[in-house]
């Protein structure tokens, strides 16, 4: 295993501290088949996807050094057992406001000055200020690469581009396969999805996904601000501004700007409906869709909504519904 | 014993009003009459002469919040009510009224009312509950919903729903992980922006808020001290408090610091835990994590027939220090951050890793709540704290809310087993 690679799981982590430090950071996302080789330490009832990455990690297919985001339940239980059983290596417990104005930027400031000093301790060297704007910069034209690679790109092929994005490796345009065509123009709303799972199920099925706003989609590409900043510590108010800025979660406090943002995004992307998908026992979204329905509806926007157990097995038996619904958009 | 009312006071309550069940009957002045003769009356036979204070102070203050008598502020489990109370306003606490809801044997409805809306059955049966109860129009109404982000996330999320369906704010409070010092300003910040919103509400100035605050901690102060002698007699071998009635005390230690009825309580308790008595030292001794299941005495009822009893249970000790009258949000911060539920669940098991220690339990009881991604979450780390301690420990899966979630036979099987193992 490499020792210079790192494991992140939420898409509020800062890579750019990770790579200023001398580090791979790898976005894992796990074993979707192999869910109950975690079984015994952490409960079925919590989110498989936390339960793919703690397999993956148990069958040794992953980076041990990790950093986890104080985002939500699961992600903490995924931290617990982690350090619990890989006691040796790099483990950090970043903090996430809800706020996501000015006292959350500076909670979120000191978050990461405080990873990049356990970082820095951890690695033996001290961070400067041009260390932090190469990664910065090379983080800016990553987004900038995919979102070039993605123009055009939807469903799986798009949500795959992303993931690899977020694997560190640089997209290049024009390459792979593009997506189903043709297809009913949908929104693609959730948590983190199986590529190979829901979301190819709903191009067979005859969606076109032609926006993913999912932690693993469009979602962390979003935010166009260039960090600023003559010094180290100027950087990281500005990458934690940055952060914020990017469209939320359903995690973050900040309801209103997200239901807005998605709406925005639904008139300008050409969707005829949202199709709001999440990962099972996923709290942030089982409370947050009967709010998003309810705006949703009252704007006259049609909205379906699926779940997922990350393997995806279960998606024939959606059919009916996806259709039923795609019929319904299509017709208006 | 406080969130079930010993002595069929819930039951009476059921027999004259469940017929009748509608969100108008609790904005009824004669209901609320009729409930407090009813507390008062022999049909109220309460276990404990505290249990009587706590009674009388929860009715006061739910009756107050359904006739709109002073500002409500809706909170979550860790909110800490010395500063609803220090403010002159109303602390109502949703997730206890699905315990009490849950209790009467009347979550079921609401449940299923939460779930048409779109909540996913996926979700913590408490916060469905609640869900169900506040679109139907049972709970008072907030003039302000105050969350922390702990002890979960559901009570967060939920009480965002809750704002748009009441039309009131939300003020989410981020209390930082545990031994983030340089963050404690910034919460202490948070509290005093949600003193100086509920003074607004509640029309006080500041220099009223400052001594309505003080005087919340210096009440609380007093509980605390009574409380630690209350743990100190549970402590001993011939303690006759329970912890299956202990258990309800929560809604105390959650709802009532701050304010005269904390205080007396306590007092109350620990008087009486010096006068009565001797249970004798040879039952077992187990310690209960999480909460129970509130509709269901059964699984109690195994424990006493292999004499076990529960000499402590998880969430109704004192987990901070005095506090600083004259520097009210500092050490609300301080009270909250130092909540052994605040952070990774490493600190969760060392709290009830000291607490097996010092109540030198035989073993351990974790009841896993469906849907709550904390204490299941938590469950295996906790287990193996336990264990290397040498302390046997035995996970029960159900619902402290649905009771058509309850698996009798299965628990009660798995239950007799560990307690035979235990000898």
């Amino acid at each position: 295993m490499d020792e210079r690679e790192i494991s992140w799981f939420c898409a509020y982590t800062p890579v750019e501290l990770l790579a200023a430090t001398g580090f791979r950071p790898v976005r894992r996302f796990g074993d979707p088949h192999g869910l109950e080789a975690a079984d015994t330490f952490l409960h079925p009832a919590l989110c498989p996807y936390v339960r793919a990455c703690l397999a993956e990690a148990l069958n040794g297919d992953a980076p041990r050094h990790a950093v986890f985001v104080n985002c939500c339940d699961g992600m903490r239980r995924l931290h617990d057992a982690w350090r619990d059983l890989f006691p040796e290596s790099f483990s950090f417990l970043l903090d996430l406001p809800r706020h996501t104005e000015g006292r959350g930027r500076e909670i979120l400031k000191l978050e990461f000055r405080r990873l990049l000093r356990a970082l820095e301790e951890y690695a033996g060297l001290c961070v400067e200020a041009e260390d932090l704007r190469r990664a910065c910069r090379e983080s800016s034209e990553l987004r900038l690469s995919y979102i070039r690679a993605a123009e055009g790109k939807t469903g799986a092929a798009r949500v795959e581009l992303a993931q690899e994005a977020q694997g560190y490796r640089i997209p290049l345009e024009g390459e792979g396969h593009r997506g189903e065509e043709g297809g009913v123009p949908v929104l693609l709303t959730g948590n983190l999805l199986n590529p190979r799972g829901l979301v190819a199920f709903l191009e067979r099925a005859g969606a076109r996904v032609v926006w993913a706003d999912l932690c693993n989609g469009d979602r962390p590409f979003t935010a166009e601000a260039p960090v600023e900043g003559e010094d180290v510590p100027r950087m990281l108010e500005s990458l934690a501004a940055l952060y914020l800025e990017r469209h939320p979660c359903a995690r973050m406090g900040d309801g209103d700007r997200r239901y807005r943002l998605l709406s925005e995004r639904f008139k300008s992307c050409g969707a005829r409906g949202v199709i709001y998908a999440s990962l099972k026992f996923c709290d942030s979204y089982l409370y947050d869709f009967p709010r998003l329905e309810m705006r949703l509806r009252r704007e006259g926007i049609p909205v379906l909504r699926l779940e997922s157990d990350y393997a995806d097995g279960h998606a024939g038996q959606l059919l009916t519904r996806v259709e039923a619904f795609l019929e319904m958009i299509a017709g208006d | 014993m406080t969130v079930e009312n010993e002595g069929g006071l819930l039951e009476a309550i059921k027999d004259r009003y469940l017929e009748k069940l509608s969100p108008e009957i609790f904005r009824s002045r004669l209901f609320w009459k009729t409930v407090e003769g009813l507390a008062r009356s022999p049909l109220n036979r309460p276990q404990w002469k505290a249990d009587r204070i706590s009674l009388t102070h929860f009715i006061r203050v739910t009756r107050d919040a359904y006739l709109g008598k002073a500002p409500v502020v809706w909170c979550n489990l860790l909110v800490p009510s010395e500063l609803i109370h220090g403010l002159g306003c109303l602390p109502f606490y949703p997730e206890m009224a699905a315990a009490v809801t849950a209790s009467a044997g009347l979550a079921p409805r609401f449940i299923d009312r939460a779930v048409e809306e779109g909540f996913s059955s996926d979700a913590c049966s408490y916060h469905r509950c609640l869900l169900g109860c506040a679109v139907e129009g049972f709970l008072p109404k907030p003039d302000l919903l105050l969350s922390v982000n702990y002890p979960c996330d559901s009570a967060v999320l939920s009480f965002a729903f809750l704002s748009e369906l009441y039309g009131v704010p939300h003020l989410e409070v981020d209390v930082p992980l545990p031994g983030r010092e340089e963050e404690l300003p910034l919460l202490a910040e948070q509290l005093e922006e949600a003193a100086s919103l509920m003074a607004g509400i509640s029309g006080r100035r500041r220099e009223e808020m400052m001594q309505g605050l003080a005087k919340a901690i210096e009440l609380s102060n007093r509980a605390l001290e009574h409380l630690r002698r209350v743990e100190e007699m549970r402590k001993r071998d011939d303690c006759v408090l329970d912890g299956k009635d202990a258990m309800g005390n929560l809604s105390v230690l959650a709802g009532c610091m701050g304010s005269e009825a904390g205080v007396e309580f306590y007092r109350l308790l620990a008087e009486e835990l010096e006068e009565r008595g001797c249970r004798g030292p040879q039952s077992l001794r187990l310690m209960w994590m999480h909460l129970k299941p509130w509709y269901a005495q059964s699984i109690f009822h195994i424990l006493e027939k292999y004499d076990a009893r529960l000499v402590c249970e998880e969430y109704t000790h004192a987990t901070w220090e005095p506090m600083d009258p004259g520097d009210p949000f500092t050490s609300l911060a301080l009270k909250l951050e130092s909540h052994f539920l605040v952070g990774p669940a490493e600190r969760r098991a060392a709290h009830l890793a000291r607490l097996a220690g010092e109540y030198r339990v035989d073993g351990a009881i974790h009841f896993n709540h469906w849907g709550c991604r904390q204490s299941c979450g938590g469950a295996p780390l906790v287990k193996k704290a336990l264990q290397d301690r040498g302390v046997p420990v035995l996970i029960i899966d159900g619902d402290c809310v649905d009771q058509r979630e309850y698996q009798e036979g299965q628990i009660s099987t798995r239950l007799e087993a560990f307690l035979e193992s235990l000898g």
